[in-house]
């Protein structure tokens, strides 16, 4: 395994995006998606979901790799991977709805990349599952009913994206609520 | 039409041109030749080679409780204009004693049944076959006379099944709108095909000797990338290259899973 501080320090894109987090929570990079890469647990499936697309949009494919549950991992197709990470332009990643219930969790989402100067959406909705406190992909559906739909919003009340359990207010959104 | 036909090939270079259906063993054989990907082509419930679509092909589960059968025939991809890379001269083959089990079985087609295989030997316009009284029987009472790389190439494609039912379990999985879009081909007037990558089929099938095969196919997709470049009528034949390309290069790269 490489170690992943090379490439996001290292990286251009990875530099890129030292301001806002690429996975859209409107959160600094360094105080979200950022720490995740390197190897901190993200502490909820959707912050993992989100950690996996800003992997894509910053080209560091070991954490996409790696947060695939075991079971499935050798299926990931790197290579693709790596095509795509570099092809398209990741525009925007929103989250529907995040439901997890103990070790367990599915995640709504919908991804907005332009390649070759297209648009592409893909709504879908993946599963994950907790093991040794990290949150892995198990699998994805495609949900194309989604594709149309409103994001939802982080209210001021709404938990953290973060994970933290505290109000978006009272934690990551404090900066933004008093500015 | 029931009396025997008559076939001998006459090496005119004509068929040479385009496409051509692999075994899986051939294409990884000739990964240092031919542009690989693999083919999906849908065929219809009730039409002439159903039958042996689905002895060699896989199902595909539709919407509905439904069910489409499709080929999945690892091919040399080149444009129809162009020449097969072995093609020496425009006539003869470079690799003729080794040539892939497809080219040896020509005009026969496995993925037809040997019953219905006499619109084969009617050579196409141009090509030269000589069909005359001059060439020998290689087609009697709809059983195949010369019928030794027929059956080669038949047992190849049938040995090959389970690794292709394999990786279009895989293919389902993890590119969960195949389905739509194999339908979709399947209902074009000339019958459509849906192409996939010889990245997923080797990360697929877990292909031990994926980085290998990588590095074999990544100058030939270079190459046919520089060939097609510039000219707006290959223009999706010339992006499919360079894309795979950079498959390939991070493949022959990669360090083995598992290890």
């Amino acid at each position: 395994m490489k170690p992943m501080q090379e490439t996001l320090v290292a990286g251009d894109s990875g530099n890129a995006y030292r301001g806002v987090c690429p996975c859209c929570s409107g959160l600094p990079f360094d105080a979200c998606c950022r720490p995740i890469l390197e190897g901190k647990p993200a502490p909820t499936a959707e912050a993992q979901v989100r950690s996996r697309y800003t992997a894509f949009a910053v080209k560091s494919l070991d954490h996409v790799e790696n947060t695939h549950a075991p079971e499935i991992r050798a299926d990931f197709n790197r290579a693709e991977a790596e095509r795509l990470a570099e092809e398209c332009e990741w525009e925007n990643l929103r989250i529907h709805q995040a439901v997890e219930e103990g070790d367990t969790a599915e995640i709504e989402f919908v991804i907005n990349v332009r390649r070759n100067g297209g648009l592409i959406i893909k709504a879908g909705r993946s599963r994950f599952r907790r093991e040794a406190g990290q949150w892995l992909f198990v699998s994805t559906k495609p949900a194309p009913h989604l594709e149309h739909a409103q994001s939802t919003k982080i209210n001021r009340n709404d938990p953290c994206p973060c994970g933290s359990g505290k109000k978006h207010k009272k934690c990551h959104g404090a900066a933004a609520d008093g500015s | 039409m029931n009396g025997p036909l008559r076939f001998l090939c006459t090496a005119c270079g004509k068929c040479c041109h385009g496409q051509l259906p692999l075994t899986l063993k051939d294409a990884f054989a000739y990964a240092g030749l031919f542009p690989l990907c693999m083919i999906w082509t849908p065929v219809q419930r009730g039409s002439r080679d159903f039958r042996m679509a689905r002895e060699l092909g896989v199902a595909v589960p539709l919407t509905g409780g439904r069910e489409m059968v499709s080929l999945i025939v690892p091919t040399s991809f080149i444009p129809s204009t162009y020449p097969c890379p072995a093609l020496v001269d425009g006539k003869m083959c470079g690799i003729h004693r080794e040539k892939p089990s497809r080219c040896k079985a020509m005009p026969f087609y496995p993925y037809t049944e040997e019953r219905y295989q006499a619109g084969y030997l009617r050579p196409r316009q141009g090509w030269e076959c000589d069909v005359s009284e001059a060439a020998p029987i290689a087609y009697d009472g709809k059983r195949i006379v010369l019928r030794d790389d027929f059956d080669i190439e038949k047992n190849d494609l049938r040995d090959q099944v389970p690794v292709l039912r394999g990786y279009a379990e895989h293919m389902l999985k993890y590119s969960p709108t195949l389905p739509e879009r194999l339908w979709q081909a399947s209902l074009q007037e000339k019958g459509g095909q849906i192409v996939t990558s010889l990245s997923s089929l080797l990360t697929a099938t877990r292909h031990p000797e994926a980085a290998e095969i990588a590095s074999k196919q990544l100058p030939v997709l270079n190459a046919y990338a520089a060939k097609t470049s510039g000219d707006p009528k290959l223009s999706d034949f010339h992006a499919y290259y360079s894309g795979w390309a950079k498959e390939m290069e991070y493949m022959s790269h990669a360090i083995p899973r598992g290890i």
